[in-house]
């Protein structure tokens, strides 16, 4: 009988598991995805789709209107996104406690819980140095037109940029190591010395026995039970989700899969004479922070995409398709990401598959088009000869579905963490947010995860406390 | 070729789609000349069982309809996005997935050892630098 079952690891799962097999509790860590390492992660873009996402690639709302990106694999988002790590600030806490009730969220309260992820990770806020032309061209567009960007803070350690690296490539799992993810900043040293994971393994189903939790998975396809004294379901929006759906917690909890949103993002193109070659070295490395952005609910990102991810988000074929691709290494790159109203509703059709409702609503559209107005001014300022839009929105953010809150009418889990009306499982990953925050999630789950990890360590018997956490 | 999860005649298909979607145009090869098909199976193979075989009913069936009707098809695909008519959710999805396996057999450093021609990452400028340790 384990003390935990942490499933699934990313930002949220990966950071209590680590905090909990450091304080010696007997846990074990249930992940659907393969363990890959910088040996082994895919070095092509079509392999990083095929073998990193959930569906083999991109998943859709019922409209299809939107993409999603969700990982499968030790270490979750956290091995392909940039890693990009900011604390939430004034606006996004008290819009979550007016949403949910919970009195704890502020700058304040969570800052002890912050600086232990801080202090954990490496972490390095660029310099005009690690700019390329992209990220120069931007900066000094928007300077002209009066809005303020700023430099962005990664979890790297050694990125070798002054080898030549091109961090593009570790968007599909750093082949260095040195992104911070939840696997190379907290699980790689403890899997080596034993931590017990399973991967490639799904669960199923979710029962409650009162005192103990049983799990039906699929282990490599084979069916499996595990039981624990409690679990913590850290899958995230869609996997948190969907195990509490497929499990028959709707009835008792009819908030659940309410209230999601996704920060959905749009991209522009600018077409230039000289060649720009945005892919190259630290890709992204600047944003808008601009006050007034924020307050229109939006932000401007300093992107730039693979190519068959480019080739993909111009609708159009044919020699229209090859002129923009001839001209893949003059292209300039902005996307604006939404701050999206949690208008979103994930379900579990009858066969078990995941069905995703994402209407925009008004005031997401309205959002999106003034951005692109926007981008189109500052790629028009920057000498950008013609500007491409995609009109396809894709969703790299994914929050809600199981939302923290007071009131078990409207929320899934209560301010503890705990799932409303059960004491031994808890949630604290991304699919409690109440609301879309418009600042890049990664840090804030880790920093509720350490959250949660205090608190059991904290209150567990059965384990001991580590006088290193400070519990 | 064969694959293991798509018959003889959906593969015709790709190549047929594939080459309407990226003809030979210029430096250009045409989708079918690069061969990157020769690799699909390791891109199919992770997918959810049911989509494969949804993808291979259709691709078999769209081998025995003529130029014309693909046409017509890629042309729904491409204006999907912008539509809100009936099954253009439909028409979205097809477009992001025919798309996606196609795009990903072409820009692809994967290309079959008989293609000789330059290949298209090359021809788009894409040089990825990966300092390994």
């Amino acid at each position: 009988m384990y003390d935990y079952i942490i499933i699934g690891t990313g930002p949220s799962g990966g950071n209590i598991a680590h905090n909990l097999y450091k304080a010696g509790a007997n846990i074990l860590v249930l992940e659907a995805g393969k363990l890959m390492t910088k040996k082994t992660f895919p070095r092509t873009e079509a392999d990083t789709s095929a073998m990193l996402y959930w569906g083999g690639g991109i998943e859709f709302d019922a409209q299809a209107k939107m993409g999603f990106l969700r990982t499968r694999v030790v270490g979750g988002t956290s091995i392909v996104n940039q890693c990009l790590l900011d604390r939430f600030d004034d606006i996004a806490f008290n819009d979550w406690t007016a949403e949910s009730g919970v009195q704890w969220f502020s700058q304040a309260e969570l800052a002890p819980y912050y600086d232990k992820v801080e202090n954990k990770l490496s972490l390095h806020t660029f310099t005009p140095d690690d700019m390329n032309r992209n990220a120069q061209l931007f900066t000094k567009s928007c300077d002209k037109l009066g809005v303020k960007t700023g430099f962005l803070r990664k979890g790297q350690n050694d990125c070798a940029h002054e080898r030549d690296n091109d961090c593009m490539a570790c968007l599909g799992g750093c082949h260095r190591d040195s992104k911070q993810s939840s696997y190379a900043g907290y699980l790689r040293d403890d899997i080596a010395e034993g931590l017990n994971l399973k991967t490639e393994t799904e669960v199923l189903k979710i029962e409650n026995n009162g005192d103990t939790v049983t799990l039906h998975a699929l282990e490599k396809g084979k069916q499996v039970t595990f039981q624990a004294k409690n679990i913590v379901l850290a899958g995230g929006a869609f996997g948190t989700t969907k195990m509490l759906l497929q499990s028959g917690f709707k009835k008792q909890l009819p908030a659940l899969g309410k209230n999601f949103s996704s920060h959905p993002q749009w991209m522009s193109f600018g077409l230039f004479d000289e060649e720009i070659n945005a892919y190259k070295g630290y890709f992204q490395t600047v944003a808008s922070k601009d006050p007034n952005l924020r307050t229109k609910g939006y932000k401007l990102e300093n992107v730039f995409a693979p190519p068959i991810s480019a080739a993909m988000l111009f609708s159009r074929t044919g020699t229209y398709h090859q002129e923009i691709m001839r001209n893949y290494t003059r292209m300039t790159c902005i996307e604006v990401a939404v701050r999206d109203e949690n208008a979103g509703e994930i379900k579990v059709d009858n066969k078990g598959k995941l069905s995703v409702d994402k209407p925009f609503t008004d005031q997401d559209r309205k959002r999106r088009d003034s951005g692109r107005e926007l981008i189109s001014e500052i790629l028009t300022n920057e000498g950008a000869k013609k500007i491409y839009a995609s009109s396809f929105a894709v969703g790299l953010h994914l929050m809600g579905g199981s939302v923290i809150g007071t009131d078990s009418k409207r929320s899934v889990v209560d301010p503890e963490f705990r799932v409303h009306g059960y004491s031994n499982m808890f949630v604290a990953d991304s699919s409690i947010y109440p609301n879309a925050p418009g600042i890049n999630p990664s840090l804030t789950i880790m920093a509720l995860a350490q959250k949660l990890s205090d608190q059991l360590i904290g209150t567990t018997h059965d384990i001991k406390v580590s006088e290193q956490l400070g519990a | 070729m064969t694959s293991k999860y798509l018959s003889n005649s959906a593969l015709k298909s790709v190549n047929r789609i594939g080459d309407m979607m990226i003809p030979k145009n210029g430096e250009f090869p045409a989708f079918s000349e690069v061969g990157g098909i020769a690799f699909i199976d390791e891109l199919v193979s992770y997918a959810p069982a049911d989509d494969i075989k949804d993808l291979n009913l259709l691709l078999t069936i769209l081998a025995f309809m003529p130029n014309f009707v693909l046409r017509w098809l890629l042309g729904k695909m491409e204006n999907s996005m912008e539509s809100n008519g009936p099954g253009a959710s439909l028409f979205r999805m097809l477009d992001v997935g025919l798309r996606g396996l196609i795009f990903s057999c072409y820009y692809t450093e994967k290309i079959p050892a008989s293609y000789q021609g330059k290949k298209p990452l090359d021809i788009i400028g894409f040089d990825l630098t990966r300092v390994e340790d």
